[in-house]
């Protein structure tokens, strides 16, 4: 069976990136050094390959193209200069926009200054809305909820966070699709056998929790042959925090919520330093906080390769994690310094209405590989587990 | 001067002069003495009529041993050399020289063969080695007895040069030879002058145009007037021999033919090459769209801005490479060099015209040899694809119903994927193939290989001159090559031609047939019999014979034979020689008595 080529791929692909990649030659220098290169996943050269020729079914929905964490290596040992390890990073934001089916991301990614805009004028959106429904600012004490309600906060962040469902899940649902073609992975080779549920388990596991959360293969293998870096700067320590943050953030409000629920506490009001879910607020944020300076730091000095190339949507993302982070502590210090500061009113305006904005682009900017990379390593740790491949 | 009669010859000793020569051994380090026994050969020989000298060195091409014969034959007077060594192949030249500094006529100088002949072929009977040795000297002995004092044949030759093809090569060399003060008659088929490259926009490597580095050449030679040009004309004839060949051109007028005769010392044939004309539906060709890569070259080149063809945009293309070249046995086996680079370089001017024009480049191996593989690299940084295909895997062209292309590669570079490409053109880089020059051939006797190309004498050593003296071949005529390598051949021709007329006269071998015209009767048998058309028959004392041209003959003995009178004899192995060394082989250290005439 031939295959048609796609005679756009590669030019349309380079609006993203990978400047460089006509010079690669197929030599394979990349996938010998390779730390995650496996027998079988001959990448970054196939899929450079892939994109050079125009199959773009085959490398969008491919799941190794996720696996990368862009250690750079490849791009060391390239003879050509073709920058491999760029072309893997820019063929993930070719894949982000590609199941982004509204067409966002592509703007995001090609049209820095529109995205730009669109980026501004939703974040505009979301402060003028909630100045505009905003309260009264209590002068004694810092009543945060009077200033702008709890229900809109949370029927706002409801709305987005169905629409932000709703364009994952496409995106989500599409790429899984076509690594289980391509694998020719079935609803029977997941679920047909006590084996195959156990396989599917199995993989599951290693998706989120060994690579997802344990960072296993970025920890030990992507270290290889780095310049000894001091571990506090150490790029899998860094991204680690930075998720772990996220989600003790993420679990944190969810606790939250959950005991204003259950009429165990309000959400907002007063509790001493040591109470647990406050606790794990603080920590969770103080560990993205240190992981997103970092990241920033880092790409601004272009320590590595990975660093090299840093798009708009790039910061934006970056740039809102921090702020999120940064007014989250702000507040923090308003609710405890004593007499109600005026300015923590703003400050939460701005926290809250960046927090949403960047639940808003979820699916449409870097933030998105959170969502496309645990759906491949399940695949891949499928792949992986040669023994239990036939049933 | 005649030769000896043959009745005299080798009768008693006494009967004629007393000859005075040296003989010498070698041992070839012991490549021969090994297996030879040379100082029993030394004393066998020591005694031998007219044998003054009789030695055996360890290296006989030694310069020491080349010093004590020259030594010898100046103290000792010899008037005759024997060297038992090697093949003549290899020293003939080195002791006939050996003779020359010692004032002694060199073609009294016999190499006798007992390394080759003798020594390597029997290494296990010594004895039988050793008695062959004996034998083979003794005829050289017998052999160097009769010989005559020659003397090279010296003619005069003409300091002009016909070159045949106006093209890049014939134009630089007819530059080149007025340069070193050879007059030029150049002949061009054509109306133009300029050949393939003078059709050309850019060319590699350099990207400077073909057409304005034609017209540059063109203009120096209108400016020279030692250089006589003659467009749309042809040769039609040649006579005479090297140095002074007359040749007949003839110039295709519209009202008639013009016939010119002009004299020459040496032809440098620089006649070029075709394209390969693929068959209808090879690689779909035939199929509106399908080109190749002489016409996609003058599309490129006539294009300013887009690139459409025949009205139609074109946003990608496929080139197929290796087409008419490569083909394995039966067809044109041989690479024509100059495609690979022609192709990534058309492909870089396409990129210039509009970037966005996708490329396939589907090849078998890349032959971007040298500094061209940077060329290929930068067709590659500008985006072009190159996708390799097996041998035994060919892409196919079909067209589609939407009025594209489609080409069905399977390409070994993405997992062996059997891809389709929709394409707008589809470039066949179509290969080089010999001229037709059949009359050419049959005028100047050219030697075609196998390919169909002319031949050069030897391929590394000898790269322009031909088997036919005087007469050189320069360019693609010889074989596919790029414009700079064509050049170079063209120069070396100029370079061969000048090391031959500069002198104003050349020595000839005087090893050549020679009629006695008392003996010949003019029956004429003789005068098809020579391959080179040597042989002419001639009034002589008011009746006819045959007579050979010296300046003309190779040599090569093919008419002694044929001659029922035998009034023809070889000089430097005239009959008289050969029977009396044949006579010394086979008879058991008898003396020669009667050598029959
Ligand atoms: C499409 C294409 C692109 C190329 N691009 C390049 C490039 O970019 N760079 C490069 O280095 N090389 C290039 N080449 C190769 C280049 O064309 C040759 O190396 C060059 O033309 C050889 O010159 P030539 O004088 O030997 O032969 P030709 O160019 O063939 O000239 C021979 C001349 O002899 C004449 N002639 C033929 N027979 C007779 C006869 N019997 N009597 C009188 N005249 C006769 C012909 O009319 C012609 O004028 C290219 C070739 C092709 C086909
Ligand atoms: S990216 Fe570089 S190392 Fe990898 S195959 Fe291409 S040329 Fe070779
Ligand atoms: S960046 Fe690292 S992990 Fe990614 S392909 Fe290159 S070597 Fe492999
Ligand atoms: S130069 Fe290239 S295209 Fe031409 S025959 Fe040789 S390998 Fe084939
Ligand atoms: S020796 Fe050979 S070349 Fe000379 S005339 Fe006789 S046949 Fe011709």
């Amino acid at each position: 069976m031939t295959t048609l080529v796609n005679l756009n791929l590669i030019t349309d692909l380079q609006k993203f990136g990978a400047a460089e990649i006509n010079a690669c030659m197929s030599c394979g220098n990349c996938t010998a050094i390779c730390p995650l290169a496996d027998n079988d996943a001959t990448f970054p050269r196939r899929f450079i390959r892939l994109a050079q020729v125009g199959l773009t079914d085959d490398l969008v929905g491919s799941k190794e193209l996720w696996t990368c964490y862009q250690c750079g290596l490849c791009t060391d040992r390239c003879p050509q200069e073709a920058d491999p390890a760029e072309f893997m990073a820019t063929a993930r934001r070719y894949a982000i926009a590609h199941y982004d089916k509204s067409g966002i991301a592509r703007i995001m990614y090609t049209k820095p200054v529109l995205g730009g805009a669109i980026a501004l004028v939703a974040g505009l959106f979301f402060a003028l809305f909630f100045a505009a429904v905003s309260g009264e600012q209590s002068k004694t004490s810092l009543k945060l909820f009077d200033f702008i309600s709890y229900p809109v906060i949370h029927t706002v962040g409801i709305v987005l966070m169905a629409v932000v469902a709703l364009f994952s899940l496409i995106g989500v649902v599409l790429l899984a699709r076509d690594i289980a073609r391509h694998d020719g992975v079935t609803w029977k080779s997941l679920f047909g056998s006590g084996a195959a549920w156990k396989r599917t388990g199995k993989a599951l596991w290693y998706a989120l929790g060994i690579e997802s959360l344990g960072q296993k293969r970025y920890r030990q293998d992507c270290a290889d042959d780095e310049p000894v870096v001091p571990l506090y700067r150490r790029r899998w320590l860094i991204h680690a925090l930075t998720i772990w943050g996220f989600l003790g953030l993420l679990l944190a409000t969810a606790i939250d919520y959950g005991m204003d629920m259950f009429g165990l506490k309000p959400t907002g009001t007063w509790v001493p330093l040591w109470y647990p879910v406050r606790l794990l607020g603080t920590i969770a944020g103080l560990s993205l906080m240190y992981g997103v300076t970092w990241f920033l730091i880092t790409r601004w000095q272009k320590r590595a390769d990975s660093e090299q190339h840093s798009l708009p949507t790039d910061w934006l993302f970056l740039g809102m994690l921090w702020v999120t982070g940064l007014t989250g502590f702000l507040i923090e210090v308003a609710l405890y310094v004593g007499p109600a500061p005026m300015w923590g009113y703003w400050v939460f305006l701005i926290h809250v209405a960046v927090a949403m904005e960047l639940v808003l682009f979820l699916p449409f900017s870097k933030f998105a590989h959170a969502m496309y990379r645990p759906v491949s390593l399940f695949f891949y740790g499928l792949a992986r587990d040669k023994a239990l491949q036939s049933v | 001067m005649s030769q000896i009669p043959a009745e005299t010859a080798g009768d008693k000793p006494t009967s004629r002069p007393q000859r005075r020569i040296g003989v010498y051994i070698c041992h070839c380090g012991g490549n021969i003495s090994d297996y030879v026994d040379v100082d029993a050969v030394r004393e066998a020989l020591k005694d031998e009529p007219d044998v003054v000298v009789s030695e055996s060195p360890v290296f006989a091409c030694s310069d020491g041993t080349q010093h004590d014969m020259i030594d010898a034959i100046k103290d000792q007077n010899l008037d005759g050399l024997v060297v038992a060594s090697c093949s003549p192949k290899l020293h003939q030249v080195t002791f006939r020289n050996v003779a020359k500094r010692a004032d002694m006529n060199q073609y009294a100088y016999t190499q006798v063969n007992v390394r080759e002949q003798d020594s390597w072929a029997h290494p296990h009977d010594h004895e039988g080695a050793t008695q062959k040795a004996i034998g083979l000297v003794r005829a050289g002995v017998a052999k160097t007895r009769l010989s005559d004092p020659l003397e090279a044949l010296v003619v005069q030759t003409e300091p002009r040069t016909l070159v045949i093809g106006g093209g890049i090569a014939g134009l630089r060399a007819a530059i080149g030879l007025a340069n070193v003060g050879i007059e030029v008659v150049l002949v061009e088929r054509e109306a133009e002058l300029g050949g393939w490259v003078g059709t050309f926009g850019p060319t590699f490597p350099n990207n400077v145009s073909g057409a304005e580095e034609v017209a540059g050449l063109v203009a120096e030679i209108k400016s020279r007037r030692d250089i006589t040009v003659y467009t749309r004309a042809e040769l039609t004839g040649k006579s005479g021999s090297f140095g002074n060949y007359d040749v007949q051109v003839t110039a295709h007028r519209s009202d008639s033919d013009k016939v010119f005769e002009v004299r020459v010392g040496s032809i440098i044939v620089a006649t070029g090459f075709d394209s390969y004309t693929p068959d209808e539906g090879e690689f779909g060709y035939g199929i509106d769209g399908v080109i190749t890569l002489p016409d996609f070259k003058k599309l490129v080149d006539s294009s300013t801005g887009a690139l459409s063809y025949n009205g139609r945009k074109v946003r990608s293309i496929a080139y197929i490479y290796c087409v008419g070249s490569r083909q394995g046995a039966g067809g044109n086996e041989y690479c024509s060099k100059f495609c690979c680079t022609a192709t990534s370089h058309a492909s870089l001017q396409v990129d210039k015209l509009d970037p966005s024009i996708r490329q396939f480049h589907l090849y078998r191996d890349i032959r971007a040899y040298g500094r061209n593989e940077l060329l290929y690299n930068e067709s590659r940084d500008g985006g072009s694809t190159y996708m390799k295909f097996a041998d035994d895997d060919a892409p196919s062209v079909a067209k589609l119903p939407s009025g594209g292309l489609a080409v069905s590669v399977t390409d070994l570079l993405t997992d062996r994927r059997p891809l389709t490409l929709p394409v707008d053109l589809v470039v066949l880089v179509t290969g080089m193939v010999p001229r037709e020059s059949k009359s050419l051939v049959d005028i100047l006797k050219l030697p075609v290989g196998s390919d169909g190309f002319f031949n050069e004498i030897h391929p590394k050593l000898r790269p322009v001159e031909t088997v036919v003296d005087g007469v050189m071949i320069a360019g693609c005529c010889q074989s596919p090559r790029t414009v700079g390598e064509s050049v170079a051949a063209g120069l070396a021709a100029v370079a061969q031609s000048a090391a031959l007329l500069k002198k104003g006269f050349a020595e000839l071998d005087p090893l050549v047939a020679r009629i006695d015209p008392e003996k010949c009767t003019g029956s004429g048998e003789c005068l098809t019999a020579c391959p080179y058309e040597c042989i002419t028959s001639i009034e002589w004392d008011g009746r006819k014979v045959a007579m050979v041209d010296p300046a003309t003959c190779k040599g090569c003995g093919g008419c002694v034979p044929v001659c029922g009178q035998d009034a023809i004899d070889l000089l430097g192995y005239t009959d008289a020689q050969m029977r009396s060394a044949i006579e010394e082989l086979i008879t058991d250290a008898e003396p020669v008595k009667e050598p029959v005439a």
